[in-house]
């Protein structure tokens, strides 16, 4: 029997547009439309300008390689190690850093662009992935 | 910014009178309650007390157990102030605050400030414990859906991508982050209490223990322990009547970074610079409430959940510059017989977790000149806490 993978709450208020977008194939940010600034994690207020307007945006699916870590002592059965959580920087929105789960200990270079992909959990939610860009 | 008439006006006027803890150990074979009595009666038959004083409690709310708690088991009968701070970590720095306001402010004479857990027999802060059995994670406003799922489980794997920035910008290496290990382990070889008393570490043994989240190893991490510590907090006018030297609190304070982002510990990787703490902000307004400055601090107990975070907080409160932290530990500065010998009873990394609160309890016992690994001299000494999301930080300064 296998292990069953960590869910991402996906009904949350404030997040729950990044999953319904994910299970779509879309990734998306939250950004102010008043003042344009990218709001993650994110918030329905900007604590920038004071706005409410804020909506979620399409991003372009591309990013670069802000920091990793590659995990060789297993913690939970649902990740087994070696594995690798990458930190992506968003190419058109530099604050918002997302995350993505490798396999093993692959070689990795810091600012290498990176690229998007949707792995849709088994009888579960959408996750946008990261890749090395080929 | 606060005007004149709202400044700070709590230095030196609250003492710690007492301090205790109990053994720390693996498995305690106890209740965490039974834990943080102990302590507490320790650290009130140490101030010459006793339980018909305590008129106040404050705990970290991670604690499971209550200030109402706690009082019912001490035998407390005039419980009339009590809080909660946080977040883990940061708490013991905060009780102080909360302490001091209490005091000062005429809701408590005599505040009980304890943190006592089971860190290792039951509740692994370190561990995916609570979130074996889980399947679904995060969502109620946490912001851990963004990370979990992917396997960014645990402080550790979060301090790992910090320190792996670290290293990209400053070109900080395994060897300085060894020092730190090393020099905590020295203090702790010379703390009979300390759970790695008797286990010398040499670099070698350093940097051929296992790897456990890339670049951080073994002993990058601190242990994880059951135990409790407690201390007493009075105003300064009534410690000097009390059976030992008061050890003052100068100053308090915490600090968020500028680039705030909602959520606990794992969104701080995504602030545009992941290795700037809250304490340097919280470092540069407890320099004001103190009265002085990092170049007039003797010792300091730095919190050590990583050997990464005291790199971090060199930096942070202004002992070296940013991106020198590495070198500045490598230096020797932080060992016994250095500039700023820290963590001077082992700390969290060799002495024991206890969450914080054992490094407010060695900085009382250095200035009180009754250490075991005494650092002549000491009349001030800095302890922060956290290090993430927030900082917080207390200057202790011995009574003239």
């Amino acid at each position: 029997m296998g292990v069953h993978p960590l869910f991402p709450n996906a009904t949350d208020r404030e997040t729950r547009g990044f999953f319904e977008a994910a299970a779509e194939g879309r990734l998306v940010y939250r950004a102010c439309n008043t003042c344009d600034h990218a709001l993650h994690p994110p918030t329905a207020h900007c604590p920038y300008c004071g706005g409410w307007d804020t909506d979620w945006r399409q991003a372009k699916g591309t990013g670069k390689l802000h920091s990793w870590t590659t995990v060789t002592h297993q913690i939970h059965p649902a990740f087994p190690a070696p594995y690798t959580v990458v930190v992506v920087e968003l190419d058109e929105a530099p604050e918002v850093r997302l995350m993505g789960h490798m396999d093993g200990a692959p070689d990795l270079e810091p600012d290498m662009p990176m690229q998007v992909w949707f792995q849709t959990l088994p009888d579960g939610p959408t996750l946008p992935q990261w890749r090395p860009a080929t | 910014m606060l005007d004149d008439e709202m400044a700070f006006f709590g230095r030196d006027k609250c003492a710690v009178a007492g301090i205790g803890q109990t053994a720390f150990a693996r498995d305690s074979a106890r209740s965490v309650l039974s834990l943080a009595t102990e302590a507490s009666l320790a650290a009130l038959a140490d101030a010459g007390l006793t339980v018909d004083d305590v008129d106040g409690i404050v705990r970290c709310e991670s604690d499971t157990v209550t200030p109402y708690t706690l009082g019912a088991a001490l035998g407390v009968n005039n419980l009339s102030y009590w809080g909660d701070t946080g977040p883990g970590g940061v708490a013991p720095c905060m009780m102080m605050g909360l302490a001091i306001g209490a005091v000062l402010s005429g809701q408590a004479k005599t505040v009980l400030a304890f943190r006592s857990l089971n860190g290792r027999s039951e509740a692994r802060l370190g561990g995916a414990g609570q979130r074996l059995g889980a399947e679904t994670v995060g969502g109620f406003g946490t912001y851990d859906e963004y990370f979990l799922p992917y396997g960014l489980l645990t402080a550790g794997q979060t301090f790992a991508l910090m320190t792996r920035r670290h290293m990209l910008e400053y070109g900080t290496t395994a060897e300085q982050l060894g020092a730190v290990a090393m020099a905590c382990r020295e203090h702790a070889n010379l703390t009979p209490h300390a759970q790695m008393q008797s286990k010398p570490m040499s670099m070698d043994d350093y940097l051929s223990a296992r790897m456990i989240s890339t670049p951080l190893r073994l002993f990058d991490f601190c242990l994880e322990s059951d135990g409790a510590c407690a201390v007493v907090i009075t105003s300064a006018e009534r410690a000097r009547d009390l059976r030992k030297p008061p050890v003052l609190i100068s100053g308090v304070a915490g600090g968020a970074p500028p680039d705030r982002r909602v959520g606990m510990m794992f969104p701080v990787v995504t602030r545009e610079d992941m290795t700037d703490l809250g304490g340097r902000r919280a470092g540069e307004t407890l320099w004001k409430r103190a009265g002085i400055g990092p170049s007039e601090i003797d010792i300091a107990q730095l919190y050590d959940c990583f050997t990464i975070s005291v790199i971090l907080q060199l930096e942070a409160y202004g002992f070296c510059a940013k991106g020198e932290g590495g070198p500045f530990a490598a230096s020797g500065a932080i060992r016994r017989g250095g500039s700023l010998p820290i963590n001077t009873g082992g700390g969290h990394l060799s002495e024991g977790y206890v969450h914080g609160m054992n490094h407010i309890v060695q900085a009382v016992r250095q200035l009180r000149g009754e250490a075991d690994m005494q650092i002549e001299g000491a009349e001030t000494c800095l302890v922060t806490g956290g290090p993430l999301p927030v900082g917080s930080s207390v200057v202790f300064r011995k009574a003239a």
